[in-house]
């Protein structure tokens, strides 16, 4: 293997990569664009779910109830509705998520037997919304009933009877906000490294042989390693800016908490990033034209890094089927590394084991890369 | 004017004919990420590995964590026997979640006071963390209100007038399971045609003007209009047969319910592909290679994606980006077809979404013819 | 012509198949140093496939080929190390400037540092080039795109040299220009392989195999087909001598002859 023939094809990539100003541009934007759009436009804390609320009985005690719904942050109570039908057309065309429904009679069977239901109709479309609101639609409504229960025993002068016998002290650890901002951004910048990584390379092989400068270079004495890794280079310093513009973005403009190490970082970020670029080679080498190439690449590296890396959607609620497949998809352990380094302070030797996978995954697929690249027309 | 177009559809469809792997993209990618979809998207939260530390060990203390592990929601994985092994078990990821009970729990129960038990919560994933505290809210709450009562019976206590609860009895509309999937699967149909169309009509025009067969096309009799709808009219043929292959599969597969007017869903996505193939064409004018168009491809449709409410809910969203999304035809999309088949409600309903998809696709489609004359030039 | 050193080119009975269509049907020929072979034919002849075979792009089906020496089947890349090869579409990078193209192909092709600067001017000059380092490629005209093409094949001084159809597209005075060069790469030793439809580019060349459909109709000096073509032509008229038919003429003939036997 001769080095000389590795710099000679990474200077000729630089110096095309250079020439295309527009390509070198998108390609540094993209990722800037990227975490604006997913770090605002994701969010798993839902607020402001549209309510439109039926009150048949009109008392004090159901004036109550829905001003604690108004109250709510998780809600916005967009209408208030009389009748089934309005309800219903509410639901039906999407202007309320959910419909309270406070049922005539309502504070007198309180009086009466001390029990009261209030109905909640939810639009079920979206699942997991309908989960949340239902929980936080019961949550609301169990402060009401606890409020109500707390003035009964009042009134009646007795010993203060707790209304909460058993209650919880929660603490939470390394995202003590809770705030999915920051579980989430680091996850996107995985997310965004894994695409834009993919795409810097996937149609740099595709694209010399539709020139037809591949097959001089195939006449040559260049072996495939080499033409790999001078390929590569060039594209791994394009990859690492962007790297360091996303986590710039993370840490200094969504002030997601950095408590880790920048060399833990760095490391496992050129790691992650010699796996996508050379995913992206492998597909740009096995599928000769540019359209095709793209598409797989972009399937290949936007699903499964979306859905199975765990940025979003937690691997431990998958199906087990689905969660070995996890396994296989190589920004799950770099999602797992920078969630642990930024949230968590976590620095090598915790990491040990989703950095060995990582490194696996890139050694086996530079060969594979590398060996894919058959120096023959057919 | 219709032979030339017609000799351009052929064309295409002999190229698209000769091109099997072209054939097996399309059919391929919109399986697998319904499949993917389908059982991987979840925000369900069920068996969350929790340590549990019981310091009380009294029938009480017992009957709390059996209540836990019972639910389902609970997978009680670390036994602890302090709380710095809590604590170590949540550093290390082996639990998310980590209840305490200190000793003196049943003691504060039966005395009917307030008696607390710790949790602590794994908040790098934040959305696991809030719906499992959730959880342990309610599991508590319940699991108090029972005791208190059966103490009250057994103490005969009298309880004067019965104790206030309120409760609330839900239901839910369209999705009466809550099943993930009939939420994701007719919104990956609309996703996918929007991915794989903008890329087939972007990178069809490119092609042809980086080989340099657009030329040859050009200086033939055929005009501007008809060149363009030659090309396009293609993918929106495969867009439609497209819709209808992953709906058929939603449907047969994932028994994902279609309760609507499939005329309705029709027109909305005829309306839709004319917005998708017109972002195409607006992207082919302004690439030169192909590499731009994937690019800009990826440039214009991940945030179409991540905005258009797929399954991360608009309402949500700070208000720019909300004002953003009205300008996203998969937005529009989405609603139409989600309503078609879970809702089954009519165009008097959607009638605002397919009015904005026509605008859309109107414009959209003016812009690109005009800019893709100026392009020839 | 120096024919004392073995062959440098050797093809004995070599066959390409193509599903069930054979593109080239039992080649046998010899190519000596500093001989210049042209192969003549029509398109589809298997011209381009031929080279492509002895430059490594594609493995025989049948025969043998060896390219100084090497057998092309075992070691392509022992070949590719002492050959030069021209493609049909001179496949340069167009975003690039000359001189950035020949420097690209000096490292790929290691030509010893202390040697690649003398090369470069040596190519840049031959081309014509001089003063137009900077150019990008995608700017030059055609028959400056050949030489250069031509140039980058020869910087780092192959024995041998294979062109596929070097003078497609160019115009006349490009072609002759370019044969003078090939001439003078010939008479340093070079042995050239070159593929072409143009009949009376043969006449440049010390031999010519005329091929079509894959078979090897004729070889010989272009003397020698034209006489075996078509015996000693027509007297001229004023002069009493007789005229020399032309390639195309001996060329259609010895085809109409082959395809004849063949039946």
């Amino acid at each position: 293997m001769k080095l000389r023939r590795i710099k000679a094809i990474a200077v000729k990539e630089t110096l095309q990569i250079v020439r295309d100003p527009r390509s070198l541009m998108i390609a540094l934007l993209i990722p800037v664009l990227q975490m604006f759009m997913l770090g605002y436009g994701i969010s798993l804390d839902i607020e402001r779910i549209p309510v439109c609320a039926m009150d048949r009985e009109g008392s004090q005690q159901s004036q109550d109830l829905l001003k604690r719904f108004s109250a709510s942050r998780y809600f916005s109570v967009q209408k208030l509705v009389s009748n089934d039908g309005e309800l219903a057309h509410a639901i039906d065309d999407g202007s309320c998520r959910l419909g309270i429904v406070v049922p005539a009679g309502f504070s007198q069977a309180l009086n009466d037997t001390g029990r009261g239901t209030v109905q909640a109709v939810i639009d079920g479309t979206d699942s997991n919304t309908a989960n949340l609101a239902a929980n936080y639609a019961r949550a609301v409504v169990s402060g009401y009933s606890s409020a109500l229960q707390l003035r009964s025993v009042e009134r009646r002068g007795g010993h203060l009877q707790t209304q909460t016998p058993v209650a919880v002290e929660a603490r939470v650890w390394f995202n003590e906000d809770l705030v999915s901002r920051n579980y989430i951004i680091p996850g996107i910048v995985a997310l965004v490294m894994a695409i834009v990584g993919a795409q810097l390379t996937s149609l740099t092989i595709a694209r010399e042989w539709e020139r037809g400068t591949m097959e001089l270079l195939v006449s040559t004495p260049v072996k495939p390693l080499e033409l790999m890794l001078g390929k590569l280079a060039p594209y791994f310093l394009v990859g690492m800016a962007d790297a360091g513009i996303c986590l710039a973005l993370a840490v200094f403009w969504f002030e997601v908490p950095f408590r880790g190490a920048l060399t833990t970082l760095l490391f496992t970020t050129s790691l992650f990033l010699t796996v996508v670029l050379c995913i992206g080679y492998t597909v740009s080498v096995a599928i000769r034209s540019q359209v095709g190439a793209s598409q797989v690449a972009l399937i290949l590296t936007m699903l499964p890094t979306t859905l199975l890396s765990g940025f979003a959607f937690p691997i431990e609620q998958m199906p087990w089927p689905v969660r070995g497949v996890t396994y296989l998809v190589s920004a799950r352990y770099y999602v797992t590394i920078l969630k642990a380094v930024f949230l968590k302070g976590a620095g090598v030797s915790e990491l040990a084991l989703p950095i060995l996978c990582l490194a696996a995954y890139a050694a086996v697929l530079v060969l594979a890369a590398a060996r894919a690249f058959r120096k023959t027309l057919d | 004017m219709i032979r030339r177009i017609a000799e351009l559809l052929i064309k295409e469809f002999l190229q698209l004919k000769r091109d099997r792997s072209a054939r097996l993209r399309l059919l391929i990618p919109p399986i697998i990420q319904m499949l993917l979809f389908g059982y991987a998207a979840t925000f369900e939260v069920f068996n969350v590995s929790t340590a549990v530390l019981d310091q009380d060990h009294t029938q009480a203390s017992r009957s709390l964590t059996a209540a836990f592990a019972a639910s389902g929601r609970f997978k009680l994985t670390v036994p602890a026997a302090t709380r710095g092994e809590v604590r170590d078990a949540i550093e290390k990821g082996d639990a998310e979640v980590g209840i305490v009970v200190p000793p003196g729990f049943a003691e504060l129960l039966e005395k009917g006071q307030s008696s607390p038990i710790q949790v602590l919560a794994d908040g790098s994933n934040s959305n696991t963390a809030l719906i499992a505290l959730g959880y342990v809210g309610q599991i508590a709450g319940s699991f108090g209100q029972n005791y208190a009562l059966e103490l009250a019976q057994r103490t005969g206590r009298a309880l004067g007038r019965p104790m206030v609860n309120v409760t609330m009895a839900e239901r839910y509309w369209y999705n009466p399971n809550l099943n993930s999937r009939w939420f994701f699967v007719p919104g990956v149909i609309g996703t996918l045609t929007l991915i794989t169309i903008v890329n087939l009509t972007a990178f069809a025009i490119v092609r042809e003007r980086e080989v340099g067969t657009l030329e040859q096309i050009l200086v033939t009799p055929i005009r501007p209009i008809e060149f363009i709808i030659g090309k396009t009219l293609p993918f929106f043929l495969i867009g439609l047969f497209e819709v209808a292959i992953v709906a058929a599969v939603g449907m047969l597969w994932f028994d994902v319910p279609f309760v609507g007017d499939p005329l309705l869903l029709f027109a909305g996505t005829c309306l839709f592909l004319m917005s998708v193939l017109a972002i195409g064409l607006l992207i082919s004018t302004v690439c030169m290679t192909q590499q731009q168009a994937f690019a800009s491809n990826f440039f214009v449709l991940n945030p179409m994606f991540i905005l258009s409410g797929f399954s991360f809910p608009i309402s949500s969203m700070p208000p720019v980006l909300q004002w953003f999304t009205y300008l996203d035809p998969l937005r529009y999309f989405l609603v139409i077809i989600r309503s078609c088949f879970l809702k089954g409600v009519g165009i008097a309903v959607l009638w605002p979404q397919m009015a904005a998809l026509a605008a859309l696709s109107a414009s959209l489609l003016a812009i690109a013819v005009l800019r893709f004359r100026k392009s020839l030039d | 012509m120096a024919t004392d050193a073995a062959p440098q080119i050797v093809v004995d009975g070599l066959v390409k198949r193509f599903g069930d269509f054979i593109a080239v049907d039992e080649v046998s020929f010899e190519v000596g140093r500093g001989e210049i072979m042209g192969f003549l034919g029509p398109n589809g002849a298997g011209k381009s496939t031929l080279i492509r075979i002895l430059c490594g792009l594609l493995t025989p089906s049948a025969g043998r080929a060896l390219v100084a020496g090497i057998d092309v089947a075992d070691d392509p890349d022992g070949v590719r190390r002492r050959i030069g090869y021209m493609s049909q579409k001179f496949s340069l990078y167009d975003d690039l400037s000359v001189i950035e193209n020949l420097r690209f192909f000096g490292g790929i092709y290691g030509v010893p540092r202390e040697r690649l600067g003398e090369r470069l001017d040596y190519v840049v000059e031959m081309a014509g080039l001089a003063g137009r380092e900077s150019s990008l490629v995608a700017t030059l005209a055609g028959g400056w795109k050949q030489r250069l093409a031509l140039g980058a094949a020869i910087l780092h001084q192959p024995a041998i040299l294979f062109l596929d159809e070097p003078t497609s597209g160019v115009d006349p005075a490009s072609r002759r220009r370019f044969w003078d060069l090939i001439h003078d790469l010939g008479a340093e030793g070079v042995s050239i392989l070159v593929s072409t439809h143009y009949m009376d580019e043969a006449e440049y060349c010390n031999r010519i195999a005329l091929v079509n459909r894959g078979r090897l109709i004729a070889l010989g000096t272009p003397q020698e087909l034209k006489r075996r073509a078509l015996g000693a032509g027509p007297l001229d008229a004023a002069t009493g001598r007789p005229i020399e038919p032309s390639m195309e003429d001996s060329f259609v003939a010895l085809v109409g002859r082959s395809l004849e036997e063949a039946r």
